[in-house]
């Protein structure tokens, strides 16, 4: 008998049922079945009744413990207070207006203190657009076309930043894009001379955090070199920080590996859930960002700066960074122990504040799968396909029963596997 | 946008490599070759593009890759020659073989000329049950050998395929045909049957939601959201097939 019994989801089925008529693919996107990797769709919630901290609560009213933290813009923890009532406040005086509230101003301030490589801040709503206004930057600032990205890339949805197969991208869409490998500045220098120099920038997560393998931490020898190379180059160096930032340092995982990027853009973690994002750069930058044909209805919205300001200083009063890597380690290492306890070998990777799991009994990925939906069944909510997240909520005792039940459903996998005894 | 060459992959070793299939399945076709006294066999030698040789008995039809020694040799000079055969706008001149024309001109003909009936059916010979599965299931062998011919020759598909690791790929439908899309070193091979260990798993629930992918009025990706699909293992060799089922579609189309 599991010592945590399994979850149902009749209610969450029926709503997605009702999804399945009305929206595509009743769930679209990497908060569905289908990107989020659900196998079997059966051990999944499907919808959220509310949230609290680290925990959300299914239709069926099952409490789940949350590692993927809406992939990542949960921060601080559901509902934290702070934020909320920065939030509630700001509404009561104004929210979407014709004269922008004077809170960006303080926003952007908060964030030129903050973030170790930024003078400035230009305000968006999602991660996109604020690689999109770079990468346009980038352009605009160089006279140059093509960008670098490195193996693995994830950049966003826009076209530019798809992949020449993907449904609706056009090859011209795609024309400028160059791919490197991670760690390797002969293969940048290599696509420099190829395309005789017509190198705008270079575009980059902080590491190797890509999906389906186990991700590789980057070092400040290497964003050095880097650094170094765009500079003798002209690159515009831009750090796609939306994943990982501040999870790693407050000022910035450019700052984190002891660099200065010519662009960064932030967005998930920014206001603890309050929809916003925002490019920041140096002083050099400013002038040509100043200059870009940018804008969008909400993108000056006064509540989520309220949240950014409130969520910065108390990711900074509660010293965030240390408290992901601390609670990541000590995850990581439980998870892994409870693997050893019943013969499987768990590999965590990357940084503890985003450790990416990956069972490595088998090459097909298909046990680790198996073991993540009886984690998810039994309410430690993991992915099999990419990396978690830890928030500034989380208690030494959400840890430990979260290697409890990731216990218990290794306990299960090992009992449906008698061939791996 | 597609291209000579790869369609000329596709025609000869998914469309046609699919009389395989007919000849084991349907009781027209084997009716076809039920009479003949010995194996016959034809090249078929596409400049700048395939070739291979399918050797008919009166047990069914079997293909090989390249020229092999043969009674009829059909050489085309360009991938554009061997498409017009296929769409019925290039009539082909045999280089080897001529005693045995009637074979090439009645018997291949009528077996073609079913496989058509079947791979570009009536709606109302769909109503038929016996019909629709056998059908379906043709299509499903044709798309699953056209699959590994996309990923190795289109431009487009060469990239998905660029992103996909080795190993073997179960294709297939629940109670139907099962196939393997077998990767190494970025190239693609059909095997048409079910891997022994599977590295990655896409099943269909049944025909009629493969002919529902196969003729556009579903989507894949929103047969994983409502379950009708089921996958497992190395999602990236999935998501990769997907987009070469993609241009599947555009090159059958």
């Amino acid at each position: 008998m599991s010592k945590y019994p399994v979850y149902n989801h009749d209610k969450g089925r029926e709503y997605f049922d009702r999804a399945l008529k009305v929206i595509p693919a009743g769930i679209y996107g990497h908060l569905g079945p289908s990107e989020g990797l659900w196998i079997p769709i059966q051990k999944w919630p499907f919808y959220s009744s509310r949230a609290q901290g680290s925990y959300f609560w299914d239709l069926d009213g099952n409490k789940y413990i949350d590692y993927m933290c809406a992939y990542g813009p949960n921060v601080l923890g559901y509902n934290d207070p702070d934020v909320d009532a920065a939030a509630k406040a700001q509404m009561e005086k104004g929210n979407c207006t014709t004269a922008p509230s004077s809170i960006m101003v303080d926003c952007a301030e908060n964030l030129v203190d903050t973030v170790a490589s930024a003078d400035w801040a230009f305000f968006c709503k999602n991660g996109s657009d604020t690689t999109t206004l770079a990468v346009m930057t980038a352009r605009a600032h160089t006279h140059k076309r093509k960008i670098i990205f490195l193996k693995g890339y994830y950049h966003g949805d826009f076209q530019w930043a798809q992949k020449i197969d993907y449904p609706g991208i056009l090859p011209e869409d795609v024309c400028h894009n160059l791919v490197a490998p991670w760690f390797d500045l002969d293969a940048l220098q290599k696509l420099y001379d190829e395309n005789d120099g017509d190198i705008a920038g270079l575009i980059a997560q902080p590491y190797d955090h890509g999906n389906f393998y186990d991700n590789v931490p980057a070092n400040k020898e290497y964003w050095t070199s880097v650094r170094k190379w765009c500079d003798d180059h002209g690159v515009v160096l831009i750090f796609d920080d939306v994943r990982a930032g501040f999870r790693l340092d407050i000022a910035g995982s450019d700052h984190y590996y002891g660099i200065k990027a010519d662009l960064i853009c932030f967005c998930k973690a920014l206001a603890n859930g309050y929809n916003m994002s925002a490019l920041c750069g140096g002083e050099h930058m400013k002038a040509t960002v100043s200059g870009m044909t940018y804008t969008g209805s909400y993108w000056m919205s006064a509540v989520p700066f309220a949240a950014c300001i409130a969520c910065i200083d108390k990711m900074k009063k509660i010293d965030l960074p240390s408290l992901c890597r601390k609670l990541g380690t000590q995850l990581t290492d439980g998870l892994k122990e409870a693997a050893a306890n019943n013969g499987f070998h768990l590999v965590a990777s990357g940084e503890p504040a985003l450790f990416y799991l990956r069972i490595a009994d088998d090459d097909s990925l298909m046990l680790h799968q198996e073991w993540i939906a009886e984690c998810v069944c039994r309410g430690l909510f993991l992915a099999s396909h990419h990396n978690h997240f830890i928030n500034g909520s989380l208690t030494e005792d959400d840890v430990k029963l979260s290697i409890d039940i990731a216990e218990d459903a290794f306990n299960e996998v090992r009992k449906n596997h008698p061939e791996l005894r | 946008m597609t291209d000579a060459k790869t369609l000329s992959y596709i025609n000869l070793y998914a469309i046609l490599g699919t009389l395989e299939n007919l000849c084991e399945l349907d009781s027209k076709a084997k009716d076809l070759l039920k009479d003949l006294k010995k194996p016959i066999s034809i090249g078929f030698d596409v400049k700048g593009g395939p070739s291979a040789t399918i050797t008919f008995s009166k047990n069914g039809c079997r293909m090989e890759d390249g020229i092999k020694p043969c009674d009829i040799k059909l050489p085309f000079s360009s991938p554009e020659k061997f498409n017009g055969m296929i769409d019925g706008t290039v009539t082909p001149l045999p280089s080897k073989g001529f005693t045995k024309i009637g074979f090439l001109t009645k018997t291949f003909v009528a077996l073609t000329d079913r496989l058509t009936e079947l791979m570009r059916p009536t709606p109302e010979a769909l109503e038929d049950r016996e019909f629709f599965e056998l059908s379906t299931t043709l299509t499903f062998y044709t798309i699953a050998v056209a699959l590994a011919q996309i990923g190795n020759q289109d431009e487009i598909g060469k990239h998905s395929a660029s992103y996909m690791v080795d190993g073997d790929l179960l294709f297939g439908i629940n109670d139907g045909p099962t196939a393997t899309l077998r990767v190494k070193d970025h190239h693609l091979v059909t095997i048409k049957q079910a891997p022994e260990k599977p590295r990655a798993i896409m099943k269909f629930a049944d025909l009629d939601l493969a002919y529902a992918l196969f003729t556009g009025t579903a989507n894949a990706l929103e047969c994983v959201c409502n379950g009708s699909i089921e996958i497992h293992g190395m999602a990236s060799m999935i998501d990769n097939m997907n987009r070469l089922l993609d241009r599947v579609a555009l090159y059958l189309a």
